[in-house]
């Protein structure tokens, strides 16, 4: 193996007040200690193990029903509830017995989301225990961990830690002397976005082409290699030791009533202190932006927010106060997706932003059906030759007339994705597209636009 | 699916479909028919389309017709002005992909009628390189690709080759055979089912390219092997020019393999003889139908003038139709006066249907092919069914990849065998020990069904003490395989039920093939598993029609319905009103052999090759050599007309005839006249009723069509009395016992009890195969088929399959190669006791050390030079897979 890499990754993850009873250090516990991957780190300094110890001592339905009251949400973006889908797993009877799998979802590919790779840099073994723990609860025979194939280093680093475990009889046979056999085995995507898409990532586990499957059924009934099976974010599962550790009530009382707990948001564009900020639910957007990440690093007014990853669809500043919570932020017409905020400022030209956007989706789509292919390779061209000054007023319409044949009209929900960003590009920006179109310069920059430059 | 109907409102009406109809079949149903695109019955839904989204009240997200079942008053609109705009655009879209030259290539297809329906046009542009390379049967230009899938998981769902892939993603999506420059280098195996549901032609037969859409179509059966898939055959100004496979078939399910598919090439062959010719002075001579069938008359006189009745004999065609066995077998009981009628059983599956009878009390596949779908395992023992049987042995293998057990018993490590839970390979000649070792184990470890021994079988206690030498250690031993595998197999087959037998050469082609059979069975008692669905023992028929060859009577000893001589003779002289001879007939081989002894002096051969696919190659030349009269009935001059014929009578094909085939599963089917007969070829039919006129029998023969030939067999075999002609148009093919018109067939048999009551076990006992490797004869040899040809290849090797496959080999063991010397593609002389040919070396790690393999279709390389003459003992079935040679490297290499 190769040396695991201690040089910190340049990122923020702290802010006064990180640790407290107010901002409660849950998941980057561990943060910027590079050596809290070592299994004696994490024990001694960190609770390590301690949870997955309790656990075994419950029956499984009854760390199930810890998870219920805990109320956590899937923090990979769908929002729903954890222990629910854990719960419709289903369980061997007399003639009937299932070999059940625990997926770890880590392939973190959406555009302004940051925040698995840090859990997997100085937490790693809080996800294997969480994935142990989820193990137990669902009975399940094996534990695979779906790894981003760009992190690399990271997939060493938690091989490693794997290992520890095994070592330590937390993995392997007879876990700890309860009888009950499993072991997490790891496994590199490709470089697929789509592979995040859990039907799709399932299908790559299998080493089929990434590509999402019809449902139902779900996975919980036909999942990996067509068993019952669990998919669930790094974050969901890190969650898991310290909601053990306090118990589901005392987690729920963090966060608002529906959206319980803390999550990790990060936050990047032009923002002074980009970073990863682990907050309770319905934290307000604002206090995140400007407090924590410190405003804008431009000088330049925010614009635009994306609240939840690329696939949300932008805020304008009328809704920068709102609280970062599932169904607030749904309720706004958007949504809390992976937590990752993209700050956009006054300079940035709105046509551009939206054209790199649904390129990522046109790029990204696995072809799979019509809708998508198709109406994201032409709302991408469409865009194209507004950002280039060949626009027509038309296009506008046609624009809005597009999404409809594309968003809730495809497989999975990427289809859908790519209607977000343009949809509300379009309604909260469109002075900028009709300035493109009419002047053939940029409303946010001023510059000439390409079909006006050179020959032609 | 329950009978209680679900309602539901569509567009305003009321509905009712049954619970599990999807919406898109349940629209259709009541005439609302809803565009699709990715959607084939045959194939899970993929949903991926789009084009059948309809919206459903309440709903946020419209839903997809072809994967949404139906649900009690759900309320859904299926074509709003939103839905159809939707539709518009995406045809829009995917019409900009497809080129607007060259509109033929649409022509007919789905694709195109959805454009037509929605007033789009194709405006793309042709990609040069898209078009994938040639193939013998496939055109690939992928500049019609409108991304269905529909090739890819067909390749995958169905056949299970999983041969198509799709690269790239969104707008660089591309179509491509796995892992291969182009389809022929790939693992395609040519069935052709990426071609039939692509709905644009992007894959396309290449003969629908060249000859346009057919101009009708007709139904029919598959002339090859004995699944018995059902094709729709194109026909243009009088020719066939395509096959298609028939989505209803209860047999084929829409599916069909590379012979079916692409295999009817040989209707039209240059070289197909469609004159009758008489041999004079040693060489053919044209003559008419007159001169021919007086010839052949005047040799038959003249040998029942010489020889009485045991002078003349008849060899029988698998290929033809039950109605033409029929009149084959009653041909040579009453115009010939003689017994001496056998077909190319003898040299298949004769056991299985002794070993079977002897068991069960029916010699046939005890369950259908559908219950693949129902085992709970799956036993497939000597035979290899992804290239003899090619749409079982997808079945079966979309089964294993399922999940389902699967235990293949086979020297060789075929396709099964590959993805078996458990493979044993026995040495050839083996296959005894082993089935013994199982059934002692079962016993032994308490696994039997005793409920079932206790109510339905005899002599258990006899049986159960001839078993008990039979250790795993004892036979594992013996047969080259370890102890535990024999046990893990035993457990296995016992423990998971309904467990399914499937055999086939491997088992029969033994000295002991029926003894071999009747092991299997005695396995399938122990556990219970017969007379349920799902389980069973099932011989994999060979030819097409050999069930029904011998189930129609051409068996020296057997009567129609497979019925004793002795127990039915009577029936049968009444309703022939005639009176049959008495002493029982000569088998083929027997035939053969007397022919050599100068006891057999005039033979007719209908549709078959015994010079090339009788063992033992050189004596049977000399044997037949010994004949004065050798009339030939067939569609091509055989290796056997051309040596030793002397009258040739051209035949009509499969494709030019009315009648029923018979299939491995004792399913009676249709086979229609697609085209006429060729030239001047007339039926077996006509030529027998020709014949039998001149032999003075003529007033048997005089049926009116083959219905009336099939309703003569329904007088004397009651199993089949409740099948008709016209009951077979109405509702396809029907599976005997199907005793009276309201039967609705059984597709199960021994349910509840067995034709005799309870049935006796029959203590084996083992008796090696003289066939023994020795210093000088090191190697076991055994011998098959492949995929790409049928038998001795007179049909396939007409094709342009030969493009795909051209050569028999000898398929090698590696280290056997090097240690010989030799390299891939190398000639490789086979020296047994008996003769030799030569083939070329294909080393591969599916056989093992010392037991090579021959494919037998061409007729250059002779392997039955050869073969021996082994014989199982009950059947006299040859022991075509066990044959010790020695292996000589024809050139040298350089070390
Ligand atoms: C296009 C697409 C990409 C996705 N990518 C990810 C991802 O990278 N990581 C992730 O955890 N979930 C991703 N998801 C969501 C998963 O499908 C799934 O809902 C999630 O892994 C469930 O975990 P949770 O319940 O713990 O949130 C993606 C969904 C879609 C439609
Ligand atoms: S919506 Fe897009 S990404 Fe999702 S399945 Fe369809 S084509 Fe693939
Ligand atoms: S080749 Fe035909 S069947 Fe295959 S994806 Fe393209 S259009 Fe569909
Ligand atoms: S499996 Fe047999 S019956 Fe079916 S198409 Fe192939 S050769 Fe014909
Ligand atoms: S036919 Fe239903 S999605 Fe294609």
């Amino acid at each position: 193996m190769a040396a695991i890499r201690t040089k910190p990754d340049p990122q923020i993850y702290t802010f006064p007040g990180f640790g407290t009873d107010k901002f409660p250090n849950l998941m980057l516990r561990g943060a910027g200690d590079l050596d809290n991957w070592h299994l004696k780190t994490y024990e001694q300094k960190h609770e390590g193990y301690v949870a997955l110890k309790a656990a075994l001592k419950l029956e499984p339905v009854a760390v199930v029903e810890e998870m219920k009251t805990s109320g956590i949400r899937g923090r990979g973006g769908a929002g729903f509830p954890c222990g629910l889908k854990w719960s419709f797993m289903p369980k061997d009877t007399a003639d009937r017995k299932f070999t059940r799998y625990l997926v770890c979802n880590g392939d973190e590919g959406e555009p302004g989301t940051f925040k698995d790779r840090a859990i997997l840099e100085y937490n790693p073994h809080q996800l294997i225990e969480g994935m142990i723990i989820g193990g137990w609860a669902m009975q399940c025979a094996k534990g695979f961990v779906y790894i981003r194939g760009e992190f690399l280093w990271l997939v060493e680093k938690l091989e490693a830690a794997i290992q520890q475990a095994r070592d330590a009889g937390y993995l392997g046979k007879n876990i700890l002397g309860t009888g009950w056999d499993y072991d997490i085995l790891v496994y590199r995507g490709a470089g697929a976005y789509i592979c995040g898409e859990e039907t799709a990532l399932l299908n790559s586990l299998e080493g089929r082409r990434g590509e999402p499957r019809v449902k139902p059924p779900f996975p919980a009934a036909k999942g990996a290699f067509g068993q019952p099976t669990t998919v669930n974010n790094v974050e969901t599962l890190a969650a898991v030791p310290p909601i053990l550790r306090m118990g589901g009530a005392e987690y729920a009382k963090l966060g608002t009533p529906k959206n319980t707990g803390t999550r990790i948001f990060g936050v990047s564009g032009h923002v002074k202190r980009p970073g990863l900020f682990e907050l309770p639910l319905g934290t307000p957007m604002d206090f995140v932006v400007n407090e924590l990440a410190g405003g804008s690093s431009t000088g330049r007014k925010i614009k635009a927010i994306i609240p939840g990853g690329a696939s949300a669809p932008m805020f304008d500043e009328k809704d920068f106060d709102c609280p970062l919570d599932f169904d607030t932020v749904k309720a706004r017409g958007s949504m809390a997706g992976s937590g990752g905020l993209i700050c956009m400022d006054e300079d940035t030209c709105m046509v551009q932003a939206t054209l790199r956007l649904i390129r990522f989706y046109a790029h990204e789509s696995c072809g799979q059906c019509t809708p998508c292919r198709e109406g994201c390779n032409w709302m991408e061209m469409v865009l194209h030759r507004i950002e280039h000054g060949e626009g027509r007023m038309e296009d506008l319409d046609l624009l809005a007339s597009l999404t409809p044949r594309i968003g809730l009209r495809t497989l999975c929900p990427l289809g859908d994705a790519a209607c977000g960003p343009m949809d509300s590009a379009l309604q909260k920006f469109r002075h900028e597209f009709e300035h493109h179109i009419t002047h053939k310069t940029c409303y946010a920059t001023g510059s000439r636009l390409l079909s006006t430059v050179g020959a032609h | 699916m329950t009978d209680s109907l679900i309602r539901l409102r569509v567009n305003g009406r009321d509905v009712a479909s049954p619970e599990g109809t999807m919406l898109l079949e349940a629209c259709r149903q009541n005439g609302i028919e809803i565009p699709t695109l990715c959607s084939d019955p045959r194939l899970k839904p993929a949903s991926n389309c789009r084009l059948c989204e309809v919206e459903v009240e309440g709903r946020e997200r419209p839903a997809c017709a072809c994967a949404t079942p139906v649900e009690e008053g759900l309320v859904v609109e299926t074509h709003t002005p939103a839905l159809e705009d939707f539709r518009r655009a995406m045809l829009e879209r995917l019409a900009g992909r497809i080129p607007a030259e060259d509109p033929a290539r649409l022509a007919g297809k789905p694709f195109r009628k959805l454009l037509d329906a929605y007033g789009v046009t194709p405006s793309g542009v042709r990609r040069p390189e898209a078009k994938h390379p040639e193939h013998p049967y496939l055109d690939v230009d992928l500049s019609w690709c409108v991304a269905c899938g529909r090739c890819v998981r067909i390749c995958d769902e169905v056949q299970g080759q999983n041969i198509w892939t799709f690269t790239g993603r969104a707008g660089d999506l591309a179509l491509a055979p796995e892992l291969s420059p182009g389809l022929r280098e790939s693992a395609c195996v040519s069935c052709g089912a990426c071609a039939d549901t692509c709905p644009t032609g992007a894959i396309e037969d290449v003969t629908r390219l060249a000859e346009g859409l057919p101009e009708r179509w007709v139904r029919t059966t598959c002339p090859y092997c004995g699944t018995g898939c059902e094709l729709d055959m194109g026909v243009k100004g009088g020719r066939l020019t395509e096959a298609r496979p028939v989505v209803a078939s209860a047999v084929s399910r829409g599916h069909l393999c590379v012979k079916g598919r692409y295999g009817w090439g040989f209707n039209d062959a240059p070289d197909r003889i469609t004159k009758p010719m008489i041999r004079r002075n040693g060489l053919w001579e044209a003559a008419s139908w007159e001169e021919a069938l007086e010839a052949a008359a005047r040799a038959f006189r003249g040998a029942l003038d010489a020889g009485g009745p045991g002078a003349v004999g008849v060899l029988a065609s698998s290929r033809s139709t039950n109605e033409e066995n029929y009149l084959t077998q009653k041909f040579a009981r009453l115009a010939l006066g003689t017994h001496n009628v056998d077909c190319c059983a003898r040299v298949c599956h004769a056991p299985s249907a002794a070993g079977l009878g002897q068991a069960f009390g029916t010699g046939a596949a005890t369950n259908s092919y559908a219950d693949i779908e129902r085992a709970g395992l799956l036993l497939v023992v000597g035979a290899n069914p992804t290239e003899n049987h090619p749409i079982v042995g997808a079945r079966i293998r979309q089964r294993a990849r399922a999940g389902v057990p699967l235990i293949v018993i086979d020297p060789r490590r075929t396709e099964l065998a590959a993805l078996a839970t458990v493979h044993l390979a026995p040495r050839p000649g083996t296959n005894l020990p082993l089935l013994q070792a199982m059934a002692n184990l079962i016993l032994g470890e308490g696994l039997a069904d005793t409920a079932f021994l206790a109510t339905r079988t005899l002599n258990l206690e006899t049986y159960a003490a001839s078993l008990r030498e039979w250790t795993p250690e004892r036979a594992g031993a013996l047969c080259g395989v370890e102890p535990e595998a024999i046990r893990r197999a035993a457990r296995l087959y016992a423990t998971t039920g309904p467990a399914m037998i499937f055999h086939g050469l491997g088992v029969t082609e033994h000295r002991q093939g029926t003894d071999g059979v009747a092991a299997l069975a005695h396995l399938a008692l122990l556990t219970g598993n017969v007379g349920l669905a799902g389980g069973g023992v099932n011989p994999l028929r060979g030819q097409n029609n050999v069930q029904g060859s011998a189930q129609m009577g051409c068996e020296p000893s057997r009567l129609t319905g497979y019925q004793k001589l002795a127990q039915s003779r009577e029936t049968h002289a009444q309703v022939w009103g005639a009176d049959l001879p008495e002493a029982p007939g000569l088998n083929a081989l027997e035939m053969i052999d007397a022919a050599g002894e100068g006891r057999l002096k005039a033979l007719l051969v209908i549709g078959y090759d015994p010079l090339l696919s009788h063992p033992g190659a050189r004596e049977t030349a000399e044997n037949l050599n010994g004949l004065d009269a050798l009339v030939v009935v067939d569609l091509f001059l055989t290796e056997t007309a051309k040596a030793f014929g002397t009258v040739f009578l051209p035949a009509a094909s499969p494709f030019e005839k009315e009648g029923t085939f018979m299939n491995g599963e004792r399913r009676v089917q249709r086979v229609r006249r697609v085209v006429a007969p060729k030239g001047g070829s007339r039926t077996d039919s006509e030529i027998l009723a020709g014949l039998a006129e001149r032999l003075g029998a003529g007033q048997h023969f005089r049926h009116r069509d083959a219905a009336a030939v099939w309703d003569e067999a329904r007088q004397v075999w009651p199993a089949i009395a409740g099948i008709s002609h016209a009951r077979l148009d109405r509702e396809g093919g029907l599976q005997w016992p199907c005793p009276a018109e309201d039967h609705p067939g059984t597709p199960v048999l021994h349910v509840g009890t067995f034709p005799g009551g309870r049935v006796a076990f029959r203590p084996l006992a083992w008796e090696p195969s003289p066939e023994a490797s020795d210093a000088e004869f090191p190697f076991l040899l055994n011998t098959g088929r492949s995929l790409f040809h049928f038998n001795a290849a007179t049909m396939t090797g007409r094709t342009r399959n030969r493009d795909l496959r051209a050569d028999d080999e000898l398929e090698i063991h590696p280290e056997d190669a090097a240690e010989l010397g030799l390299a891939a593609g190398d000639p490789v002389r086979v020296q047994s006791r008996h003769g030799s040919f030569t083939l070329r070396a294909r080393p591969t790690d599916r056989v093992r050390r010392g037991e090579p393999f021959a494919t037998f279709h061409a007729v250059a390389a002779y392997v039955n030079l050869a073969t021996g003459r082994g014989r199982d003992r009950v059947t006299g079935t040859p022991e075509y897979k066990v044959t010790a040679v020695s292996l000589h490297a024809v050139t040298k290499r350089k070390a």
